[in-house]
């Protein structure tokens, strides 16, 4: 089946590698992009939403883990 | 024209009732045509204000018609009809019927123009929506659904007490703008207030009041979690917009819901219930931008219920379809699906590129409306936690899902497409999420203030690209730490589940105990032997006393009467010579007197 065909391709270490390459373009780019809109300290520096991106996922990850292994998930049964 | 307005929800609530009369094919085209027939209605429909009956003393108005009443109604009724495209092939008609009662009821809440009617239109949702619970009829499904009852209508009575209380300080019902400022409420009126703005959050899942929802959605039908993903919480947002714009509380719950969902759905196993918390964590969004209340905000929010209606039935069709083929939603026993069903792989991608703003799909042009009012205000604590749950949705919605669904560990499940009509819906949400995306023009022009945003400035797509990119790269690093574990989380239905499980023990155990063995000694000594002994008291005095009287007056009056007896002997000579005798004596007494 050719869409699968498709997705199989998409999963070569090649296409991680021009993943990696469009992340480097991403924060290179915005040393140049024009910034009309300033909201506050952050979107005056080059790189601060990537950076941005990436902690809030680790941070979300951390927390949510840990507030779930201290108290918040139980087994399926719990409540039965 | 008076003509023109025919209330979208008659084909719903009247229309549907022909339903179970009919079978196959034209069961499914009759369908069609009320779900099609309704969205001509509110396509027709001029503004204004229509439908207004007295009853009793109150005005009651079916039909009020504005720009924000019908952008909701557009897309209720669009959702109407994929809702409906995706769930032909049900043979249960009472899922069918209990689907256009819910929407129906969403319709009628939309255009009220009083209270009452909004209320009965509230509750018709939730009575009718539980039915799509219970009809997965599984026992889990069945206890979801009595809680999901309990929680709307606590929510229910608590908004109808907030009404009340309204109408008792203003004497008046009409649907107006009535926010609530401050934290606590100073006197009636605010009082009544807070009570319509709590009744308001119950049904848009803020919490602590929102964990009915992600209990109930992975609770029903297939097709049940569709609609219910669309309808009860963008409902709520409505009545928001329209009674509690300019809340400030309501930022706050907003910001909290927004952040609320994305760590649950951290945790999340089920599928479904992952989707249900970034309902909670998307609505947080809205609660938000009409706490905030500025007209870039209520555009925002307006457009962002828009656009979530559609990308998040999406993702909900696209996860039930696998539900529907495989039978489980679980991510522990999913995984390799791309193989056997890439094309629903690549329509519940499209709803997660969109849930997430990725440019050129809807949310982008709706979200970021949001976000930006609030950077515009200058706050900018929640503009960064808005942020921070973008980064969230993406994590879970656009990655997790799919990746553990479709990819993951290859499980060798047996599975296909879908059948064809959930396929089709699909197709036109996944149309809907990239053209809305690209060509947003007529949702703007439907919005109720005009618009000032462009969303695709440069540095705003170039910030949000950054954002998500970095995410996935963080997804990607850290993907050993988000294999799921067969577990659910705890959420505030603990506490009316375990407050229920502990009422239960109480009366079974100690209160049944106390009953018979302390409160039954206690009577007998306290209660039951002192009232025999006033009662005996009583008994007495009623013999001796009051008795004795009423026998002593009958003695009394036999006597009495025996001696008038001597008198009434009934013979004429007797009573002559007795009065004889009288006037004798009297003219003695005249004589002796002169």
């Amino acid at each position: 089946m050719k869409l699968v065909n498709m997705i199989e391709t998409l999963r070569t270490k090649t296409v991680k590698k021009i993943a990696y390459g469009i992340l480097v373009l991403l924060v290179m780019v915005d040393f140049i992009i024009p910034r009309h809109e300033v909201h506050f300290f952050g979107d005056k520096i080059p790189g601060f939403w990537s950076l941005f991106g990436f902690s809030a996922c680790v941070v979300i990850i951390i927390v949510s883990k840990w507030l779930g292994k201290n108290g918040l998930m139980k087994d399926e049964d719990y409540y039965d | 024209m008076i003509n023109d307005f025919i209330h979208p929800a008659v084909f719903y609530l009247l229309g549907g009732l022909l339903i179970p009369l009919l079978r196959g094919k034209v069961k499914q085209g009759y369908m069609l045509l009320l779900v099609v027939a309704a969205f001509l209605a509110v396509v027709i429909m001029p503004q204004g204000t229509y439908g207004v009956y007295e009853f009793l003393n109150w005005k009651l108005t079916f039909g009020n018609v504005d720009k924000l009443s019908k952008v909701f109604a557009y897309i209720f009724t669009i959702m109407g009809v994929i809702g409906v495209i995706y769930s032909l092939h049900v043979q249960n008609d009472g899922e069918h019927l209990a689907a256009f009662y819910y929407v129906g009821g969403s319709l009628g809440v939309t255009f009220a123009g009083d209270f009452l009617t909004l209320f009965l239109f509230w509750e018709i949702m939730a009575f009718s929506s539980v039915f799509l619970v219970w009809y997965r009829k599984i026992p889990a499904s069945v206890a979801s659904g009595f809680r999901y009852l309990l929680w709307h209508v606590a929510g229910g009575l608590i908004l109808l007490a907030g009404i009340i209380l309204y109408y008792s300080v203003s004497g008046d019902l009409t649907i107006r703008h009535l926010p609530f400022h401050g934290w606590w409420p100073g006197d009636i009126e605010g009082m009544a207030l807070f009570l319509i703005l709590l009744g308001f959050i119950f049904n848009a899942g803020v919490p602590p009041f929102g964990a009915w929802l992600p209990d109930a959605y992975p609770a029903a039908t297939v097709t049940g979690a569709v609609f219910m993903s669309a309808y009860t919480t963008k409902t709520a947002v409505y009545a928001l917009i329209r009674v509690c714009a300019g809340s400030e509380i309501l930022i706050i719950l907003g910001v909290v819901m927004a952040i609320y969902g994305v760590v649950y759905a951290v945790l999340e196993n089920d599928a479904r219930r992952l989707l249900a918390y970034h309902i909670i964590s998307q609505v947080g969004y809205m609660v938000a931008g009409v706490g905030l209340g500025t007209q870039m905000a209520i555009n925002g929010v307006t457009a962002h219920a828009f656009c979530h209606i559609l990308y998040k039935s999406l993702l909900f069709m696209g996860i039930s379809s696998v539900l529907y083929v495989t039978g489980t939603a679980k991510l522990t026993e999913l995984g390799g699906l791309y193989k056997t069903m890439p094309r629903t792989m690549i329509y519940t991608i499209i709803g997660g590129l969109s849930i997430s703003a990725f440019p050129l799909f809807s949310g982008f042009v709706s979200k970021s409306m949001t976000v930006t009012a609030f950077g515009e205000e200058h706050l900018m604590w929640a503009f960064i936690a808005l942020m921070l749950a973008s980064a969230g949705t993406f994590l879970h919605t656009g990655l997790k899902v799919p990746y553990f669904i479709w990819f993951g560990k290859d499980r060798g499940i047996k599975a296909q497409e879908p059948p064809r009509n959930m396929e089709i819906a699909m197709i036109i949400g996944s149309i809907f999420c990239i053209g809305l995306g690209i060509f947003y023009q007529p949702l703007y022009a439907l919005l109720p203030y005009p618009v000032h945003f462009a969303p695709y400035t440069a540095y705003h797509t170039w910030e949000t690209l950054q954002i998500l990119l970095f995410t996935q790269l963080g997804f990607f690093l850290l993907l050993k730490k988000l294999w799921c574990e067969n577990t659910i989380s705890l959420d505030t239905d603990w506490f009316p589940r375990k407050g229920a499980k502990g009422l239960m023990w109480f009366s079974n155990k100690p209160l049944a105990n106390t009953e018979t063995n302390f409160i039954g000694e206690v009577y007998e000594f306290i209660i039951q032997k002192p009232i025999m002994k006033v009662a005996q008291l009583m008994q007495t005095i009623d013999t001796v006393i009051v008795d004795g009287t009423v026998h002593n007056l009958g003695r009394f009056t036999i006597a009495w009467s025996r001696m008038i007896l001597l008198f009434q002997s009934g013979q004429i000579h007797h009573y002559a010579m007795f009065m004889t005798a009288g006037v004798v004596a009297l003219i003695v007494m005249i004589v002796r007197l002169f």
